[in-house]
């Protein structure tokens, strides 16, 4: 064991005046001490570190259903009462909890990345114009999405009780990453002779931001509408990337995607497990959403930049193009229903507005 | 929906959108470090507006779409609010400089150490873990509600978050890592009249987030070798140096931004200060501040060991010399260095009892 002399020669001294050599020190309380709840922990580092997950020993691992303390007490710690309690509304583990929240947040700092230097920006060359417009149409909207994500997340992480600070800590980790989704679509529309375009529609967003009655219900719009949407546009991107800068992009952020998707699929799995009766707000939630979706994609603008881009041009857009976008929303639509199934939540395809059903599309579009 | 066919005619395209882009034709160039925030400030695309009208969200100099719904909850619309000169080099540099406290600290440096000490240890890592939970919601919150035309800013605060998450999670590991444990709360952060929670304006609670409390925290971090026992913990003191560092320079330039911009604002800000100040050495946020909990605790850690409680003790008024020499220069060079020398500020007889 290194005793205190030990510690004190290797550690740098502090040169102090005469004065502060001279001054009179006052007998300490140490009150503070020998105050614990559990004393004696000795974690290990695993062959990944020492990660958050594996803190979760004895009394620190014990994560109550409620957690009724509005100031800022660790969990595990010794809290202090009388103290004002600051402005918390979610203190039940049911309305904010997944288990893998631990696991996500130490990957995502794990797979950080940087915009400015993980992205070879020099190896992007001139497009016609016609793509290149699409392309920096289709950033636009991207970054929109990516700069609503980061309200719509803010907007509630003081609000979580600090007891479950695992899914705060790692939804931390989900605005910077959307954070950096902005800035990096946003160089690239301005990397390449081309700029910003049209301000996308907003009925989603809207749903998003103005979801204020609950975290899970926040969620099932963000995760099930907005970021599996986005996910599943970008994997088709990606496949019809036109350099290696896109590329990189595209791969980046699908990344920073599954581990959101996968936090808000596991987070309303915990909440139908643990209260079932959210089921009903949960299936509202989705029903309003897919009608704000829908509203959305009358407007015709990502869809054809979309379909400029899988079709090569304007020429290719009215046939390929076009018919690769739908194949892109009916693969959106399976995976939704994939989730839903995970979830045990009730929804079938003929429950969908008709743009998301394709034997009912054309009908819909007359 | 246009007229779309799955029998083989073509779709019909509107293609009106492509005449509503921005300003078309930009090329910005990587730098030497990269396509960083600075390089893609060109054109239009560099312009940002002292008024904010954005409501809906979209991105800064992209197209406004008509009947957009003013769905944006913003209340930070005046460049002045949130503005600071160097927020893309800050912004960029925070994600240079992300670290994991998982793989990037040496915890098998780390050895048993005398009770007292753990003890010590142990008491300032609950402290530092409750405090930086404050430092990281709080700015979350305003982020929400300022408006994405600053979104240089918005970055920062957001890398901010992120860097206060994981000085959260690296001071929790530290409690749990040497046969120790988590200890007392201080409740330094519960909502008071004056407390970081309860600023009204983005200004008033960038003073005492970043001016005074994290400036506070910065010095103690920087001291980190005289308190650190082990590699361990000089890393952890160090790279939160490197992080408490950035935000403390977003509120220096952003307090210089306001001052140089917003004259009218001096005197609301000269009182922002004049509260900073009066709680400097009182605030229960200050580690090495009058509360005994934290204040005896560094003085064990800087002493080596309650034996040595007394050296500890006089560093530690060392120390308190230093927050408030490194406050007035921050002060100072944010554009409000004249209180030092009109009277307005009471450091002078602040510094003359850093002992009591």
């Amino acid at each position: 064991m290194a005793t205190a002399k030990d510690a004190d020669r290797v550690r740098p001294a502090l040169t102090l005046t005469k004065e502060e050599l001279e001054v009179e020190v006052p007998e300490p309380r140490l009150n503070w001490m020998n105050q614990w709840r559990e004393w004696g922990v000795r974690v290990r580092p695993g062959n990944k570190g020492l990660t958050l997950g594996s803190l979760n020993v004895g009394l620190y691992g014990e994560i109550p259903m409620n957690w009724p303390d509005r100031s800022r007490n660790p969990r595990g710690a010794i809290g202090v009462t009388g103290t004002p309690p600051v402005a918390i509304q979610i203190k039940d583990k049911v309305d904010l909890w997944a288990p893998c929240a631990a696991d996500l947040y130490e990957e995502a700092i794990q797979r950080r990345w940087a915009p400015a230097t993980d992205v070879d920006w020099k190896a992007i060359h001139p497009l016609p114009e016609d793509i290149e417009r699409a392309i920096c149409q289709v950033c636009t909207e991207i970054c929109q999405y990516a700069i609503i994500d980061v309200e719509v997340i803010t907007s509630w992480q003081h609000q979580m009780a600090y007891g479950y600070h695992e899914v705060k800590q790692f939804l931390a980790t989900t605005t910077l990453d959307a954070t950096r989704r902005h800035e990096a679509f946003r160089k690239r529309a301005l990397v390449n002779g081309g700029g910003l375009g049209y301000e996308g529609p907003c009925q989603v967003s809207r749903l998003l931001l103005e979801s204020s009655g609950g975290w899970t219900e926040t969620v099932t719009g963000l995760i099930l509408i907005r970021a599996l949407f986005t996910q599943v546009m970008i994997r088709y991107l990606n496949r019809f990337a036109y350099n290696g800068v896109e590329r990189k992009i595209y791969e980046c952020v699908t990344q920073d995607f599954a581990r959101l998707i996968t936090y808000g699929v596991e987070h309303i799995k915990y909440a139908l497990a643990h209260a079932p009766d959210k089921q009903g707000s949960i299936l509202t939630t989705l029903a309003i959403g897919f009608r704000m979706f829908n509203r959305d994609l009358r407007d015709p603008v990502l869809r054809e930049a979309l379909a400029i881009v899988f079709g090569g041009g304007i020429a290719g857009a009215r046939n390929e193009g076009m018919l690769v976008f739908y194949e892109m929303l009916d693969e959106y639509v399976q995976e939704l229903l994939d989730a839903c199934q995970y979830l045990r939540l009730p929804v079938s395809i003929e429950q969908l507005p008709k743009v998301f059903q394709k034997d009912q599309r054309h009908s819909a579009e007359n | 929906m246009d007229q779309q066919t799955h029998n083989g005619a073509e779709f019909e395209l509107d293609l009106g959108w492509m005449e509503k882009q921005g300003e078309w034709n930009t090329h910005a160039e990587p730098s030497k470090n990269g396509l960083t925030l600075a390089d893609i400030q060109v054109g239009f695309y560099a312009d940002t507006p002292e008024e904010s009208r954005n409501l809906s969200g979209r991105p800064r100099g992209a197209v406004p779409r008509p009947g957009s719904m003013p769905i944006g909850n913003y209340t930070v619309r005046t460049k002045s609010e949130i503005w600071l000169e160097n927020a893309s080099f800050l912004y960029e540099e925070a994600l240079q400089r992300q670290w994991s406290s998982a793989t990037d600290i040496p915890w098998d440096t780390i050895e048993p150490l005398p009770d007292d000490v753990e003890q010590a240890q142990c008491q300032m890592a609950t402290f530092l873990t409750e405090v930086e939970f404050v430092a990281g919601d709080v700015p979350s919150r305003w982020v929400s509600k300022t408006s994405p035309d600053f979104y240089e800013a918005r970055n920062v605060l957001m890398a901010q978050v992120m860097d206060e998450s994981r000085h959260m999670d690296v001071f929790r590991k530290r409690a749990l890592v040497n046969g120790g444990g988590l200890m007392r709360a201080t409740g330094a952060t519960a909502g008071f009249v004056g407390g970081i929670d309860l600023a009204r304006d983005f200004t008033e609670m960038s003073s005492r987030l970043h001016l005074s409390g994290e400036g506070a925290v910065l010095t103690i971090f920087r001291m980190g070798e005289l308190m650190a026992y082990n590699d361990a913990e000089k890393a952890i003191y160090r790279l939160c140096a490197q992080d408490e560092a950035r935000h403390v320079a977003f509120g220096v330039m952003h307090m210089r931004y306001m001052a140089a911009n917003a004259p009218e604002r001096r005197e609301e800000i000269e009182s922002y200060l004049d509260e900073a100040e009066a709680g400097m050495l009182t605030d229960a946020a200050n580690p090495a501040g009058q509360l005994n909990q934290t204040s005896e605790s560094l003085s064990i850690m800087l002493g080596g060991g309650r034996k040595y409680f007394d050296e500890g003790f006089r560093k530690l008024v060392s120390i308190r010399k230093r927050q408030l020499q490194e406050y007035q220069k921050r002060v100072t060079s944010a554009g409000f260095g004249d209180r030092f020398k009109n009277g307005r500020s009471r450091l002078g007889q602040m510094m003359a009892n850093v002992a009591n």
